[in-house]
């Protein structure tokens, strides 16, 4: 939440550092009320929901007691820190975290621009509305309802193992879930279905900005349709491409909560809990909300350093960026 | 040219700072999450009730799964017309009891009254609730409904009482026809074929359903039958591992064996790691391999497996009675599967015939882990306590239990209630349930013998409306074995001692005692690693492997806070035998 204003900011600053500079008078100023009054609210909304709840991160750093509050809990220093790594569910859970963000990062960004620019070389725009509203309904779906036909499809007697089955593929029903190996995959391909349509609108209104002549042109010198993807299409979205693949490192460890939360069990827990699950566990279920403040904190902070060295990486080598 | 590029990167900043920040309110440091909500809303709509001989209303949260009843159901409009009280019930849905109870506790806002369930520790420690000592004297039928020294056991560190367990109650002679506890269930069409024959350890257990299931291997419409399945889902996946307590002759104690052979000096053991327990797994693998117990068992959520036993497929399985019965019995009788043969009885199933089986305790469970407690929230606690009492009253409770008479139960010449079949049917209806009746099932409430001296407390207690209410194959199982009723079906026994039941110390453990963090971290293990030993291709490999993980848990921190806790109890109720 904290990561999301950050990179508010410094989109907006950015985008004022290319305006003309302009002189602030009184005038001015009431000549942009509206757009003032509009920003103040959500400057407003920043400070309410993301600022002001990080003062609920002095909790780690107590044994805290909701019976005494922030205020007369003993004070710990950095023993929930300490307990929290020493814990090897709480390694195992990151490197679940990771590996699944990581995996989902891929999967979704790659298939978002692909779908756009599929979608772009369709000519007739009957098809094309249909397709790209029929694509982005799943994404609002919520995740108890994916993970319902997920569980259903996946089943014994699902659709899946029927077709199979049918096919004589296998002999017998494959029990998706219970199967350590099959989670990351099943986790990536729900979303991959569920937000690869909606993803793919920003590219394709990025693909609307590009001058058509520049197709035009490449048409004449003999590009063909994969030539102009290539030249063309692909070079005129770079922009955006950069600056999405910059935030979404950030929400790596953003990795979900509902679908390892809802499709888990028993069996594959080695591998389906992410941090936000341990968070549950230990910090609501068993009432260490320190710990699990902790463990908050330290997701935030991985998250602006990923942000920070993507950045970097994306300075160094000249792309746009964010700061 | 330029200015369309700024455009659409504002556009892309725009939506992706809008997406961000609606995924972004689940993952705070500061630990409200969504999923409270269900439980969120039972709180805040207090109206702290007006003096005015109008209706007062409070709010109640139950972290247990249940049903909500209509907002105009008849009896509790019925009750609250002569209680002046009426308690909108809500229930867990979809989480745990602690996840549930750990939600309020960081939102600070409570229902009037909880009952926290294995997260009533939690509420305690936060201050949640109201300490009733002080009020318990002012409510005679609070006040006689425990003992002094059962009163003494609900004292928490702070010598205070916070809650009121509502279930352990018997008055007078104890009416027991239902075996509302845990028993490897088995449907009676497999025993009629079979002849009825004498069930009496696992071997022969699972040797039946082999040996039905071979013979018949589908339903009378061709669905295939599944021989035994094993819940395996969160909380619920006490049916897969604590078997081994009951293979091994001892009483539901949950957590632990507590061997009384010297019964001056009981001793807590172990129940994972004894040679029954390894016997009892090898033999859950052997029938996995053999496609005895069904591949989805430990994939399957609670919903499916109750779908899959009301479909009358499953032959066999270990539950508790409370967990199926309420929803599958129902659901059986109205497919008509009943003819069929599809419901279940218990076997008193042991590892050996020469164990004699515990399976079922008399006397009630005195659960003093958890209870009905009013929260700080509560802006009348003795509006909220009278309510209790009232609730309490012979009058009310036939309210409650057995309906209104002439509609829900009849009286005949010699006072005793019975059901006419239409009544039977009614009640067992789930829109009649939703519309009519209300029990306010999670107050306290007595079992056993009505104050009249003559009926029971509750229907099921009814011996002979109990035996005149079964399904035909129930009673004609019955009849084959000359029992009456499902507890005589599996044998009862006395409670074992003082202590019982230990499950009430190892549900109000937190992971601020090392024994409480072990026991967290055993049963994530055993979560994990018991389905693998299940379906181990090896499983001498499986079961080493388990071994190892469970013993990295420490396992012997919270046997030791077990037993320390074992000889508190006992030393507490040696001050009373004299």
């Amino acid at each position: 939440m904290f990561v999301c204003l950050l990179i508010y900011g410094v989109v907006m600053a950015k985008t004022k550092i290319k305006e003309p500079k302009i002189q602030i008078t009184w005038k001015e100023v009431r000549r942009q009320k509206v757009l003032l009054i509009w920003s103040a609210a959500i400057v407003l909304y920043g400070v309410i929901f993301c600022y002001l709840p990080l003062a609920g991160w002095a909790m780690a750093f107590e044994n805290f007691r909701p019976k005494d509050g922030i205020f007369h809990s003993p004070f710990v220093g950095m023993a929930k820190f300490q307990q929290l790594f020493s814990d090897a569910t709480f390694i195992r859970v990151i490197r679940n975290t990771l590996a699944m963000g990581v995996i989902n990062l891929a999967v979704t960004f790659i298939m978002a621009i692909v779908f756009a620019i599929l979608l772009n070389e369709i000519t007739s725009k009957g098809a094309k509305k249909t397709v790209q509203t029929i694509s982005y309904l799943p994404h609002f779906l919520s995740w108890i309802i994916v993970t319902g036909i997920l569980h259903d499809a996946l089943s014994g007697t699902g659709i899946i193992n029927e077709m199979l089955m049918r096919f004589g593929m296998i002999q017998q029903p494959v029990d998706f879930f219970a199967h350590p190996g099959y989670f990351w995959p099943i986790v990536a391909f729900a979303n991959v279905w569920k937000e690869t349509g909606w993803n793919a609108i920003i590219y394709l209104a990025a693909i609307t900005a590009i001058d058509p002549s520049l197709y035009e042109a490449a048409a004449i010198d003999g590009a063909g349709r994969w030539a102009r993807i290539k030249y063309v299409t692909l070079p005129g979205i770079r922009a955006t491409i950069m600056i999405l693949l910059l935030m979404s490192v950030g929400n790596v460890l953003n990795a979900g909560f509902e679908i390892q939360y809802l499709l888990g069990n028993g069996l594959v827990q080695g591998v389906s809990q992410t941090i936000d699950i341990y968070v549950l566990k230990w910090g609501i279920s068993q009432g260490d909300y320190a710990l699990g403040t902790a463990a908050g904190i330290f997701k935030s902070l991985v998250s602006i350093i990923l942000i920070v060295i993507a950045n970097q990486i994306a300075k160094r080598n000249g792309e746009e960026r964010l700061f | 040219m330029k200015r369309k590029k700024l455009l659409s990167l504002l556009l892309t900043a725009a939506m992706t700072v809008s997406m961000m920040a609606g995924c972004g309110s689940a993952g705070t440091a500061s630990g409200t999450s969504e999923s409270g909500s269900s439980a969120g809303t039972a709180a805040g709509s207090t109206s702290g009730a007006s003096a005015k001989g109008e209706v007062k209303n409070f709010t109640a949260f139950f972290a247990t799964p249940g049903t909500e009843i209509n907002d105009d159901n008849e009896i509790q409009s019925l009750i609250a017309q002569k209680t002046g009280v009426k308690v909108k019930e809500t229930w867990l849905t979809g989480q745990t009891a602690q996840e549930a109870v750990g939600t309020l506790i960081a939102g600070g806002e409570y229902p009037d009254f909880i009952d926290g369930g294995d997260g009533t520790q939690q509420l305690y420690q936060a201050g949640a609730l109201v300490a009733l000592d002080d009020y318990i004297d002012k409510y005679p039928n609070i006040k006689n409904y425990f003992t002094a020294e059962e009163w003494d056991k609900l004292r928490q560190d702070d010598g205070h009482i916070y809650w009121i367990p509502e279930f352990s109650n018997i008055n007078g002679e104890e009416k027991t026809c239902t075996h509302n506890d845990e028993a490897f269930w088995i449907q009676t069409r497999v025993l009629k074929w079979a002849n009825y024959p004498k069930i009496k350890t696992m071997d022969q257990y699972f040797d039946l359903l082999e040996k039905y299931n071979a013979a018949n291997p589908t339903m009378e419409d061709g669905t295939k039958n599944i021989p035994y399945t094993i819940l395996c889902d969160d909380w619920r996946y006490f049916c897969l591992e604590n078997a081994p307590q009951f293979l091994d002759g001892y009483p539901n104690d949950g957590s632990v064996i507590v061997n009384a052979d010297d019964p001056k000096n009981p001793k807590i053991v172990d129940y994972n790691t004894t040679a029954t327990a390894k016997k009892y797994f090898q033999k859950l693998n052997e029938e996995y391999k053999k496609g005895i117990v069904d591949s989805e068992s430990f994939t399957q959520t609670y919903d499916e497996y109750i779908a899959k036993l009301s479909t009358g497929r499953v032959l066999g399985m270990i539950d508790q009675w409370w967990d199926f019965a309420y929803n599958v019995n129902d659901a059986l009788k109205q497919a008509g599967l009943d003819k069929q043969g599809c419901d279940y009885v218990p076997l008193p199933i042991t590892i050996d015939e020469s164990v004699q089986n515990r399976w079922h305790c008399s006397g009630g469970a005195f659960n003093n882990g958890a209870g009905l407690s009013i929260t700080t929230s509560c802006k009348d606690v003795d509006g909220a306590l009278q309510f209790i009492n009232d609730l309490l009253d012979q009058d009310n409770h036939n309210l409650r239990f057995w309906g209104v008479e002439g509609k829900d139960y009849e009286v005949d010449k010699d006072g005793m209630f019975y059901r006419t079949p239409e009544e039977r049917t009614n009640c067992s209806d789930t829109a009649y349930k939703a519309s009519h009746l209300c029990t306010y099932s999670y107050f306290p409430q007595y079992n056993g013998t009505s104050k009249d001296g003559k009926n029971a407390m509750k229907p099921d207690g009814q011996a002979s409306e109990f035996y005149d209410g079964l399904q035909q194959d129930v009673k004609d199982t019955f009849d084959a074995y000359g029992v009456k009723t499902y507890v005589e079906m599996i044998g009862t026994c006395e409670a074992p001692g003082p202590w019982y039941p230990m499950w009430s110390f190892s549900g109000s453990l937190t992971t601020a005692t090392p024994g409480g963090t072990a026991w967290t971290k055993m049963g994530e293990c055993k979560h994990q690693y018991l389905p693998k030993v299940v379906m181990a291709d090896n499983f001498e490999d499986g079961w080493n492997e388990y071994m190892k993980a469970y013993n990295a848990c420490n396992p012997q921190d919270f046997l030791s806070e077990s037993q320390t806790e074992l000889e508190k109890r006992v030393a507490d109720a040696a001050k009373y035998s004299n």
